[in-house]
Order: C-alpha cells, then sequence, then structure tokens
C-alpha cells in the first residue's frame, strides 16, 4: 500500500467561510460535462453564481453548488429528468435530510 | 476477488432488453435511495446497483462483460476466486464520452475497476487523444470534533497508478488529507491532481472530497449552527434558573433559562458553532422534564402545585 502525504488541497468555499471559488469551467469538468449545461442549471436555479457576471467564464461556485450539480447530473443521466424536476427533487431531498437530522436530535428514528 | 453477477443485482435475465436494464435499474434506485430506503443495508446496496448498471447500460461493456461470464461459468474456479484471464478483453474497447456524467468509479468494487478501469485507460490509449484526466469523487467522513478543531485523516482509495513497465494497474492508495478546522457538511476539499491519470501527457484531473460529518451524541450540525436538546425541570422553567452547559470544545458554561421558559424555547450561544470567518452559532432547545412522582415527597409537591395553581393545559380544546 502506498501512503501519500498531500500538501496542494483546497477547501471549496461555503457561505460566510473563506475557501475556494469554483469557476463554472471547472464546476462542468468536475460533472463530466460542458459549461453550456452550467448555465442551464444557472436558469432553472439549481446553482448560483457567487459573482453575478454576465459572462458564464466569469461565474464563479461554492461547494454547495457542486454537490447540486453533481446531484443534479446523476439524475439526467439516470432517470432522463428534466432540469426543472431535478431541482425540485434536489429540494425535496435537501428538506428530507433535514427533517431526518431533526429527528435523529430528538432521539427518534426516520 | 469475487465475480460479480451484475444480472443477479438488477435482477434481471441475462437476455433482458436495453429497456428492461433500464427499467430494473430505476426501481431498485428509487427503492435504495439513501434518503428513501428503511432498509440498512441502503447504501451498499445502491453502490452495487450503479456499478452492475455503469456496465449493463453500455453496449461495450456488457457485451465484453458477458463474454467474460461464459468463459467464467465453462472454466470455473473451484475456491470461488476470481481472477480475470488474461486478455480477457481483447477486442472490445470501451469509451467514456462526453456527457456520461462523473465518473463515480471510486466508489466501485475491486472486480469492476480490475475489469473496465484498466480497460477504459487502455481504450483511450490506443486513440492517442490528448486529454485532461477525469475528475473523482470521494466521501469522508469525520466526526464533529474533527469539523471544529480541524484534524488530518486517512482515507483509502482504489486508483490507476503505472506500475515499473508503464502498464496501468488499480492499487490501494491511502491519502493523507488535512481537514481545515470549521469544515461544514457537504463542503469539499479538492486535491489536485489525485484524480484519473490524464492522456497523451496532459496532466490528472483532481479528487474532490465530498466532507461528511457523522451524527453526535448531543450536537446537531446545521450549516455553520450547532443544536442540542438542553433538559430543564419544571421549576427550572417556571423560575427561571442559572444552568450549565457543556460547549461542543470541551468546556462549559452558565446560561441563563428566563423566567417563564416554555418547551421549545431556544436559546442562541453566539459564535459557539463551528469556526470560521463569521463563526456559527449554538442553539439550545429546551425541553422541559419532568420530576417523577415517585416518592411521597414528590407526590405531595405536586399535589400542592395543583391545589395553588388553577391551570388548564386543555383550554383550548372545548370541553
Amino acid at each position: 500500500m502506498v501512503s501519500i502525504s498531500v500538501s496542494h488541497s483546497t477547501m471549496l468555499a461555503a457561505p460566510a467561510s473563506g475557501g475556494e471559488l469554483l469557476p463554472a469551467s471547472e464546476l462542468a469538468r468536475a460533472c463530466g460535462a460542458e459549461i453550456e449545461w452550467v448555465v442551464q442549471l444557472v436558469e432553472v436555479g439549481i446553482v448560483e453564481s457567487s459573482a453575478p457576471a454576465a459572462r458564464p467564464d466569469e461565474w464563479r461556485f461554492m461547494a454547495g453548488d457542486l454537490q447540486r450539480a453533481l446531484e443534479a447530473r446523476r439524475l439526467q443521466r439516470d432517470f432522463e429528468v428534466g432540469l426543472d424536476a431535478a431541482a425540485l427533487i434536489l429540494d425535496l431531498e435537501r428538506e428530507v435530510r433535514r427533517l431526518k437530522a431533526v429527528l435523529h436530535a430528538q432521539g427518534l428514528r426516520a | 476477488m469475487d465475480f460479480k453477477d451484475y444480472y443477479q443485482a438488477l435482477g434481471i435475465e441475462r437476455t433482458a432488453s436495453e429497456d428492461e436494464v433500464k427499467k430494473s435499474y430505476r426501481k431498485l434506485a428509487r427503492k435504495y435511495h439513501p434518503d428513501v430506503s428503511k432498509e440498512a443495508d441502503a447504501e451498499a446496496r445502491m453502490r452495487d446497483i450503479n456499478e452492475a448498471y455503469d456496465v449493463l447500460r453500455d453496449k461495450e461493456k456488457r457485451a465484453a462483460y458477458d463474454a467474460l461470464a461464459e468463459r467464467v461459468a465453462r472454466g470455473g474456479s473451484p475456491d470461488g476466486d476470481f481472477h480475470p484471464p488474461p486478455g480477457w478483453d481483447e477486442g472490445f474497447e470501451f469509451h467514456r464520452g462526453p456527457g456520461q456524467g462523473p465518473a463515480d468509479h471510486a466508489d466501485f468494487s475491486e472486480f469492476f475497476s480490475s475489469m473496465f478501469g484498466e480497460a477504459e485507460r487502455r481504450g483511450a490509449q490506443r486513440r492517442q487523444y490528448r486529454a485532461r484526466g477525469e475528475d473523482h469523487h470521494a466521501a469522508i467522513e469525520i466526526t464533529l470534533e474533527d469539523a471544529l478543531s480541524g484534524a488530518e485523516r486517512e482515507i483509502t482509495l482504489r486508483a490507476m497508478e503505472l506500475d515499473a513497465q508503464g502498464q496501468p494497474q488499480f492499487k490501494p492508495r491511502t491519502l493523507s488529507v488535512k481537514i481545515p478546522a470549521g469544515v461544514r457538511p457537504g463542503q469539499y476539499i479538492r486535491l489536485a491532481g489525485q484524480g484519473m491519470p490524464g492522456h497523451g501527457g496532459e496532466p490528472a484531473g483532481d479528487l474532490y472530497l465530498e466532507v461528511r460529518i457523522a451524527p453526535h451524541r448531543l450536537y446537531r450540525v446545521e450549516e455553520r449552527d450547532l443544536y442540542m436538546t438542553l433538559p430543564v425541570t419544571p421549576s427550572e422553567a417556571a423560575l427561571g434558573a442559572q444552568v450549565k452547559v457543556p460547549t461542543p470544545t470541551g468546556g462549559v458554561v452558565e446560561v441563563t433559562v428566563p423566567r417563564n421558559a416554555r418547551g421549545g424555547l431556544k436559546l442562541r450561544l453566539k459564535g459557539r458553532g463551528l469556526p470560521g470567518k463569521t463563526p456559527g452559532d449554538l442553539y439550545l432547545l429546551l425541553e422541559i422534564a419532568l420530576p417523577p412522582a415517585d416518592t411521597d415527597a414528590a407526590r405531595k409537591a405536586y399535589e400542592e402545585l395543583a391545589r395553588a395553581v388553577s391551570f388548564n393545559p386543555r383550554s383550548q380544546l372545548g370541553v
């Protein structure tokens, strides 16, 4: 087994915390997609650029955007859903996870 | 290494049509979706289903897998241990074209990696194009304590490397990852160059590690804030009190419970959540715990309270 210590790691930004913002092209690449697809995600509101700009190559994204974009990509690939339906599924998933965490904290099992 | 029966994983016959593969996958993916499923092994099942679908949905991979399965059925391996025969995939070429979505292979089994990971790469080499390596994705679960104070954690991934002869091989690889203090659930740590190797001299892709925080006995994490249930007695809630509360970093603080506090009241301890540029807060959710009436003295005290205070908690019920 090879052990490697990684020195060049960065943390992606989250709201009100420091970290690296992801350019639109890199968000696309991380999802195995093209930048045009990121433009569509912004249009339906699945991701939102932290740097408002007219040109997509100036857009910057946070960790939560990457998470939602990856999930949307899988939903599209596996279920062939439209992006509007994907957006709704993502919102519902987030709510289910939040509610489950509340139940868990109350000592109840979901 | 076990031979994986992908048809069994999807619950279909070997003769299943492309449409049947898709339908069966979708049904199972819904059944074992981690947010919906009640099954204990939902996450592991979901991985198996995803892996099986990755192979069976793809004509090239499915044909190669079928040919291999037939050889295994004919030859058999008495000890149940499986190794792919050399050259098993000759004549097959695997493509991962654009539009296929993220490469989730880091999660897949050793069986999958040794079959298709390497073969995909060789296919790419044969075509000799130049391309940056694909980005990879994996998750790392840390404790709340790690998130509060930062830590160094090891994660073992199956990753492709070139051996001494320049042949690609899948090997378990342990990465030591620095977890910065204040990391939140759902944040990503990006490890540059730790994804798939590039083709034709292009750089390797990156590895994105999604941070998950394991459920904690006392605290629940929401974004950068922490939530804790704080039990108080009815007298503390009614009269107000100073109570001791443990903080996530191991300290103890005194908190003032206001007079006439109700169950569900939220008290905020500013800046006691996850650290960061703007640190999160710690919220205490008041829960009123009844002292048991299991002694004469306790019963008498309850009776006196009932006599002294005329209080009907059911006045809203209209009866």
